[in-house]
């Protein structure tokens, strides 16, 4: 299988991460034809999911479908790249009805649009007009504080670094006084 | 749309029939059932975002948040896959301690389904006796980890404390417990028959489907699919455990409660097991300081059986000390839509909540 | 004599005749009534609904206290916020409470609902409930266990006989407070306009 896979898709690298997990990185243009390779003739029939990561300095997004084979003990990693600006690729619904709401997921948390897919409306999120959360680009705790707020401290409330540090100088400085007392006493008791 | 004939109803999210925070828009004619919508996100958190801005072992804590009745698959997911991008390798103690907390939660988990399960059908008195069973499952889970539900305790490289003294031998005496209280649960719920003539033929899936769509956990094993994560795919010690993988025919709600009641008795089974044959050993190996702890730059696809299938997590780092991306894939995820969908057009109203606690659909793990 | 039916019909019977009572024997006798007979809404908002089964079963069993479940908001007392509440979810509880009769009660668990708690920089959920909704209680924990749950209702139920709660009166009468910020989170389709007990004005029942 290996050898097929590497002659007919021009790819160098296949991972034997597990014994039960290979994985393979492809250019964008094969992956649906490798896909259905995979599927009609080496029995990988199910799709398990899609995943995608965010890898920003590169700027692509990495998106890795999981096919696993009809009896379960295999599984199948393929991967793609595909650009972060208008990202986009073809949708898999025709073939794995379950695509349908892996994609969508993946529309709205991401943006990436999948042609062929009709159903990708809104799934988790209510009325959202900011950028999809899960790009790197989109600072959580940003948007938290310009949109909500927090209940303020207790009346004694202190910052914990600075009071770390804090008695950190006092310690210091009682142990410096200990010494210096110490060594006071023993001058005198020299001078004695 | 002939007027007057066609009714548009919510079942939930507010609904004492719904199975968590999440709905199902329901296009009726008189009781039938034409056409089902599932609604999701009322308990989106943003697990994956919040995970990408911790540290590993901060994200540790929150990991097991994400399914709300089961919480050790997701802990277990989490420190298989932090170990395996790290090449970290765990002593055997921790793999039968793992296991044990596994085949715990799995049997909680089994005791959530029978309270849901006659509910659903109005036979409130098996849920009295389940919650308070499963009660004691809790109770050894604090007495271990210190928390009822969430336990925060399967830590990547180890778990994070030893067995306290006589545990095992109170772990027996709940077994022996549960051992007996099955039986009884067989004659009031299993064996009944207004449960029958509700859950016989109602809900079926096609094995044909199951594989092609994905369908994992009782809905295979409804089908008499021999389908098992711990089986195909042996993570921990589950290679050295003798079990079996229960499975019934007829692909119905029936067949499907059939297949969790013997996973009760197959998870009795392994603990039984886990208990003769606990190793000594260190619970828990060298880890670097949690801030310097750093994954390298890979990715990889673990997954575990949880008491409704199988249940992965994609994970990938990329050298710093935060993980780069980590997507959860529940055994809700495909059985909420694509299969619930499907299986409610054509039923009747009063058979939603049947069959949603038959798939047992858990929304905090489809939307994260 | 110290406790039971007796002592508190003792009180009772004290306090018909009493012109220094700071309320009528009626409004007792109601507080009274309604402190006993706790209907809680079916509606497990976030992840606290998973201890409310044993709350409510044979272990630890709410009813002994005469706190049992209701199914619709129109015949529930208390709506139990159980943790965390996404924008989603708001919207919903909102519409849900303006639903229930008065009078009415929000019994808040977890630290999300006092300061956001684990998901503080989550950007879907809200951080402080009662900016949104007036919280008569909040039990604190993550998650709160049946025994904190309990004592919470105890508290509330304490709370209920010395008529101390009228959360319901000051969301009518800071609606405008409640309603900019829920539709600061929420946009402007929040649920229809709030006219409290519209079926005891005129026209009405």
């Amino acid at each position: 299988m290996f050898a097929t896979i590497k002659n007919r898709f021009a790819t160098t690298d296949i991972e034997v991460k597990r014994e039960d997990l290979y994985k393979v990185v492809v250019q964008r243009d094969a992956i649906f034809e490798l896909i259905f390779m995979l599927r009609e003739q080496y029995d990988y029939q199910t799709l398990n999911a899609i995943t995608c990561c965010d890898w920003i300095e590169e700027e692509h997004f990495a998106i890795t479908y999981i096919l696993t084979t009809s009896d379960r003990k295999q599984s199948f990693m393929v991967q793609t790249m595909i650009g972060r600006e208008d990202a986009q690729i073809d949708s898999l619904t025709h073939t794995f009805e379950q695509a349908e709401i892996m994609e969508r997921d993946l529309h709205e948390m991401y943006g990436i649009d999948f042609p062929g897919n009709q159903n990708l409306v809104e799934l988790s999120l209510e009325n959202w007009v900011h950028t999809p959360p899960l790009r790197r680009e989109f600072d959580t705790l940003e948007f938290v504080n310009n949109n909500l707020s927090f209940r303020e401290g207790r009346d004694g409330n202190m910052d914990v670094k600075k009071e770390m540090k804090r008695l950190r100088a006092l310690k210091k400085a009682q142990k410096a006084a200990a010494k210096k007392a110490k060594e006071e006493a023993s001058e005198v008791s020299d001078g004695n | 749309m002939e007027t007057n004939k066609h009714i548009t109803i919510f079942h939930g999210p507010q609904h004492p029939g719904i199975t968590g925070n999440m709905s199902v828009e329901l296009d009726l004619i008189g009781e039938t059932i034409q056409k089902a919508t599932t609604h999701v996100g009322y308990l989106h958190r943003g697990f994956e975002k919040l995970v990408e801005r911790r540290t590993v072992i901060q994200a540790f804590t929150i990991v097991c948040r994400i399914c709300v009745p089961e919480p050790d698959p997701n802990e277990a997911n989490f420190a298989m896959a932090v170990e395996e991008l790290a090449g970290i390798e765990v002593s055997e103690r921790v793999k039968y301690i793992r296991v044990m907390v596994l085949e715990l939660s799995r049997l909680a988990s089994q005791c959530m389904w029978l309270a849901g399960q006659s509910g659903s059908i109005g036979l409130y008195a098996v849920g009295q006796w389940a919650i308070a069973d499963r009660d004691l499952i809790l109770d050894l889970f604090e007495e271990l980890t210190g928390g009822r539900v969430y336990h925060m305790y399967i830590y990547p490289g180890g778990v994070r404390r030893d067995l306290p003294d006589g545990f095992l031998r109170r772990l027996e005496k709940v077994l022996n417990h549960f051992k007996k209280r099955l039986k009884e649960y067989d004659n009031i719920f299993i064996n009944n028959a207004s449960f029958k003539s509700r859950a016989i033929g109602v809900g079926i899936v096609s094995p044909e489907e199951c594989i092609k769509n994905g369908y994992v956990g009782q809905v295979l094993r409804g089908c008499g699919i021999e389908a098992d994560v711990r089986k195909d795919a042996p993570y921990l010690v589950y290679d050295q455990l003798d079990f079996e993988v229960p499975t019934a025919q007829g692909g119905d709600v029936y067949a499907r409660a059939l297949v969790r009641r013997a996973e009760m008795d197959q998870s009795i089974h392994i603990l039984e097991q886990v208990i003769d044959k606990m190793p000594e050993g260190e619970i828990m190996v060298k880890m670097p300081t949690h801030r310097k702890f750093k994954l390298p730059k890979n990715d990889t696809w673990v997954k575990v059986e949880s008491s409704r299938g199988e249940f992965a997590y994609y994970m990938a780092g990329d050298g710093s000390e935060k993980i780069r991306r980590m997507q959860v894939r529940g055994p809700s995820l495909v059985h909420a839509f694509t299969l619930l969908e499907d299986l409610l057009v054509g039923a009747e109203l009063s058979d939603v909540a049947l069959i949603m606690n038959s798939l047992g659909i858990c929304p905090p793990e489809i939307e994260r | 004599m110290d406790e039971g039916f007796l002592k508190e019909q003792q009180v009772m019977e004290s306090d018909l005749n009493s012109e220094t009572s700071h309320k009528s024997s009626v409004d007792f006798l109601m507080d009274w009534f309604r402190r006993r007979s706790i209907f809680v809404l079916a509606y497990g908002t976030g992840c606290g609904a998973i201890e409310m089964p044993p709350t409510f079963t044979s272990r630890y069993d709410a009813e002994r206290l005469g706190i049992r479940g209701a199914a619709t908001p129109r015949q529930a007392d208390v709506i139990i916020v159980s943790g965390y509440c996404s924008y989603k979810t708001l919207r919903r509880i909102i519409r849900t409470y303006e639903q229930m009769a008065n009078p009415k009660y929000i019994l808040a668990l977890g630290s999300c609902t006092v300061n956001g708690g684990m998901y503080w920089d989550s950007y879907n959920t809200i951080k402080r409930l009662e900016d949104y909704l007036p919280v008569d209680m909040y039990v604190n924990g993550c998650m709160p266990r049946p025994e904190s749950i309990l004592e919470g209702f105890m508290a509330l139920q304490k709370e209920i006989g010395d008529g101390k709660i009228s959360s319901w009166q000051k969301y009518e009468d800071n609606y405008a407070f409640y309603r900019k910020n829920q539709e600061a989170v929420l946009g402007q389709t929040v649920a229809p306009a709030y006219d409290a007990d519209w079926y005891l004005y005129d026209g009405g029942l």
